[in-house]
């Protein structure tokens, strides 16, 4: 019995690793894409390009830093009728092959946004398998986002790696490709994304180069359409409301223009409730907040609990107002990023059946106030301005 | 001629006659005041000759027999008069076991006009003396070890056992080394039907010679084509002790410093005797860690092929690439990079155990440089698969007793082998059949993955985390039962 047992597994093993019969790639068979970019290309054809690392310019430990000009990557680029195509005939030119599982983040260029019906990218991103759904989609404006993926970053080696550190870093979570196709998915939310910029700036000395950074945020409606941008200010704002974010840096005016105050928020939190007389049509939006000061300006002694209480009511009087403006600002474009939808589909789901199509349309109806609680937890350890 | 005749002659010449050849046997013949012959049979060397003199010599020679007593009627009335100053003595008659006897380094004493023989037991040769056990060191604990002497041995249990119920049985096997097996067991404690069955095995033993305990463990144990051995080897009394008093049966073999612990399960290989000598949180620390890297020892080389080469999507992005860079430049497949590394690291370590002391340190140097380094610098070799090999080797050696980390490097293979062929579900196939096996397999009665499976919710205790010893046996801690 035991030899039985034993003579079938040798044998198939040896059967198996005979012929070959083997799925396995090598690491140096295959050719690691951190970043793909898609443009819009003439004819309604796109333009699919991927940022592949080349691993031997990597600076490995005991290699030392001997790469010089060459950059650790490079970008193959391809025109093709949808994404699959554009990547097999990537595929043809390469000597390794294609692996878009580790990818960093997906950029795509605000003149495809414009001129593609956008939501049919995705349909590649959801069905195949072998992507991971990680990865960061944003926008590129000022440039393609080819020219993006090309971009040399100070610090990181690859641009896709920095921007996908600077949104991670900056506390800005749930842009993955996953959220983008649940939101624009969902009927009762519209998806947010953020914008990177692509500026000349001067980093060391006489040199001069485009650097690309977080310049804001898209409205998409639900055909992924671009209804509005947001700055960064607005664009913080909106996250907050969305639920998203976990922190942020504030700053503000005190009363009669004599400073500032700025504050770091964490615990960011916020809440939907409907009005009182349950009335479908007006919304409170209840954000939470833990506020440490950490800049003053003003002439205010905060070691005093008057003016520590006169502040708290200041920042709250004052975030509401910002956040009340981003509201009605988005409000009016249409594309609802902040799940009121969703929200009202379950507080009043025979109400949400006669509303839901078209809700953007109907989101412009829906009277939606915010209101701000804000502790301020800390004022520092100084206490009165310093003289 | 199977009887010790009366007439001294014939015993002598059958006595001689049987150690023909035999350089180093001592016939000593002498006659007493009264002309009673009487005759001295033992081994040079393996009887304490002093005592031979001062026991036997002396009192027979110089005084004679006592005055004014008749010839002697007959030997055993010489001893029941405690005319020689022994311990140990009993009359034999029949031939052969007087021949084993002073095989065994007896002193037999004949006297004419007698029909048996007196054997003084006066064995006194030279030993090795109680050493601590090298291969088994504890932190703690006592440093007391077996030695080749079996009699050495059961004092070193009786001194730590001092109870009646203690019962140590013994055996003879071999057809020429006539090696004395012990059987100890605590009655009330061990099992009835597991020492039936020791026994019944022992019996059934035909063994030319029985050099070590393997070979009793070969002859008993259930199952000799698995590869996890279904009986425990230590040399430390403590450790048999304590197997003793939890209801496990102990053999014993003369001749080697190694017993036989009987029933085990997987986790008794897993476990040290430290466990029980060191605060128990602490011990819950030290058993997690080696249960991973027991896990970590034969599992990792497969996993780190199956994750590289069939999944690499399943490797965080930037160690994947930090892989992938080192192993840009290499030349074999990952598992074959692998298995050679493997090849040589167990080539080194068979190296290093029959390697006389003087030469380890070339072996040291010659692995960590032409291996270690040369080989990655010359870009044969990847740097993570010498650190997956590193951690592989490290992790085997965690596991406290010797002879249970061998399965695991006999798993190691398998598992590369089947990995490197069908990927994550050939890991898969391979663990599900570990796993089999193990549940199938069963020590004496007790299954061996017991008290995980069948479950024992008293006995697992004693598994990941070591209890405190009162909370063990349902004691309260003020003692009352």
């Amino acid at each position: 019995m035991i030899r039985f047992v034993l003579l079938t597994c040798v044998s198939l093993l040896l059967v198996m690793s005979a012929s070959g019969c083997t799925d396995f790639i090598e690491p140096n068979q295959l050719a690691f894409v951190l970043g793909s970019a898609i443009d819009h290309a003439e004819d309604g054809t796109i333009e699919m390009s991927y940022q592949i690392v080349i691993p031997s310019l990597q600076g490995g430990p005991s290699k030392g830093e001997s790469s010089g000009d060459s950059a650790p990557f490079f970008v193959m680029s391809a025109k093709g009728k949808d994404v699959f195509e554009a990547t097999q005939k990537i595929q043809l030119k390469m000597s390794r092959r294609l692996l878009t599982s580790h990818r960093v983040l997906i950029a795509i260029s605000e003149e495809f946004f414009n001129k593609n019906d956008a939501s049919k990218l995705f349909d590649k991103l959801s069905r195949d398998p072998a992507n991971n759904l990680r990865d960061i989609i944003i926008m590129i404006k000022g440039g393609s986002a080819k020219e993006f993926l090309m971009i040399k970053h100070p610090l990181e080696q690859l641009s896709s790696i920095a921007a996908g550190k600077e949104l991670d870093i900056n506390g800005l979570k749930g842009f993955s490709s996953r959220e983008l196709i649940i939101d624009s998915l969902s009927r009762g939310i519209r998806p947010l994304m953020p914008i990177i910029q692509i500026e000349d700036k001067k980093l060391s000395g006489k040199k001069t180069s485009p650097i690309a950074a977080l310049s804001g945020f898209a409205v998409l409606n639900d055909r992924l359409k671009v209804k509005g941008l947001l700055d960064n200010n607005e664009g913080s704002a909106a996250i907050w409301m969305q639920g998203k974010g976990t922190f942020q840096g504030v700053t503000m005016p005190w009363k009669n223009g004599q400073g500032t105050l700025s504050f770091r928020l964490t615990r960011l939190e916020r809440k939907l409730r409907s009005a009182p007389g349950n009335d479908p049509g007006h919304i409170v939006l209840m954000v939470k907040a833990q506020a440490y000061l950490l800049e003053n300006t003003t002439p205010l002694d905060m070691s005093e609990v008057k003016n520590m209480l006169e502040v708290q009511k200041h920042i709250n009087e004052q975030i509401q107002k910002d956040l009340q403006l981003t509201m009605d600002k988005i409000r009016q474009w249409g594309p609802d990023v902040f799940g009121i939808g969703e929200f009202l589909h379950r507080q009043y789901p025979y109400w949400w059946k006669s509303q839901k199509d078209d809700w953007d349309e109907k989101f412009k109806t829906i009277d939606v106030t915010v209101k701000a609680n804000v502790r301020l937890r800390s004022t520092g350890t100084s206490g009165a301005p310093l003289e | 001629m199977s009887t010790v005749s009366s007439r001294i002659e014939v015993n002598e010449a059958y006595l001689r006659e049987q150690f023909h050849n035999c350089s180093d046997i001592v016939f000593r013949s002498f006659q007493l005041q009264d002309d009673t012959k009487l005759l001295l049979v033992c081994f040079d060397g393996m009887t304490k000759l002093q005592g031979v003199e001062e026991n036997v010599l002396k009192p027979l020679i110089f005084n004679g027999l006592p005055q004014g007593i008749d010839r002697i009627q007959s030997l055993e009335e010489i001893f029941g008069r405690e005319w020689l100053p022994l311990t140990k003595v009993k009359t034999d008659v029949s031939l052969k076991d007087l021949t084993n006897h002073i095989l065994q380094g007896s002193l037999a004493i004949l006297v004419d006009g007698e029909a048996s023989a007196l054997v003084a037991q006066l064995q006194g040769f030279e030993t090795r003396g109680i050493q601590e056990p090298r291969k088994e060191a504890t932190l703690r604990g006592s440093k007391e070890g077996f030695v080749e002497n079996l009699r050495t041995n059961t004092t070193l249990i009786r001194r730590r056992i001092i109870h009646p119920q203690l019962k140590i049985e013994s055996y003879t096997v071999g057809k020429y080394t006539q090696t004395e097996v012990i059987l100890a067991y605590i009655q009330g404690l061990a099992e009835e039907k597991v020492l039936g069955e020791v026994r019944e095995k022992l019996g059934k033993i035909e063994l030319d010679g029985v050099i070590d305990s393997a070979y009793i463990e070969e002859w008993i144990e259930n199952n000799s084509f698995s590869i996890f051995s279904q009986i425990q080897n230590t040399e430390r009394p403590d450790i048999v002790t304590a197997g003793l008093l939890e209801g496990k049966a102990a053999i014993l073999v003369n001749g080697t410093p190694f017993a036989l612990i009987l029933p085990v399960t997987l986790w008794s290989g897993l476990q040290s005797a430290d466990d029980y000598f060191e605060r128990f949180i602490f011990v819950i620390l030290t058993r997690m860690i080696r249960y991973i890297m027991t896990f970590v020892s034969f599992a990792l080389p497969a996993l780190y092929v199956a994750l590289s080469t069939f999944h690499p999507e399943m490797i965080p992005s930037y160690l994947m690439i930090g892989i992938a860079t080192a192993r840009e430049s290499s030349p074999f497949p990952t598992v074959i990079e692998v298995l050679i590394m493997m090849f040589v690291f167990d080539g080194l370590q068979e190296a290093g155990v029959h390697l006389p002391n003087q030469l380890g340190p070339v072996v040291s140097i010659i692995g960590a440089l032409v291996i270690g380094q040369a080989a990655v610098e010359a870009g044969i070799i990847s740097t993570p698969i010498i650190i997956v090999i590193s951690l592989t080797g490290i992790a085997s050696y965690t596991i406290p007793r010797y002879s249970a980390t061998l399965p695991f490097r006999l798993i190691r293979y398998l598992l590369l082998f089947i990995t490197g062929v069908l990927g994550f579900v050939g890991f898969a196939f391979g663990m599900i059949f570990l796993l089999i096996h193990l549940v199938m397999q069963e020590s004496f009665g007790t299954p061996f993955l017991s008290p995980v499976a069948p479950f024992d919710g008293k006995r697992i205790k004693d598994l990941f985390i070591r209890y405190p010893f009162w909370s063990k046996n349902g004691r309260t801690k003020k003692g009352s039962p």
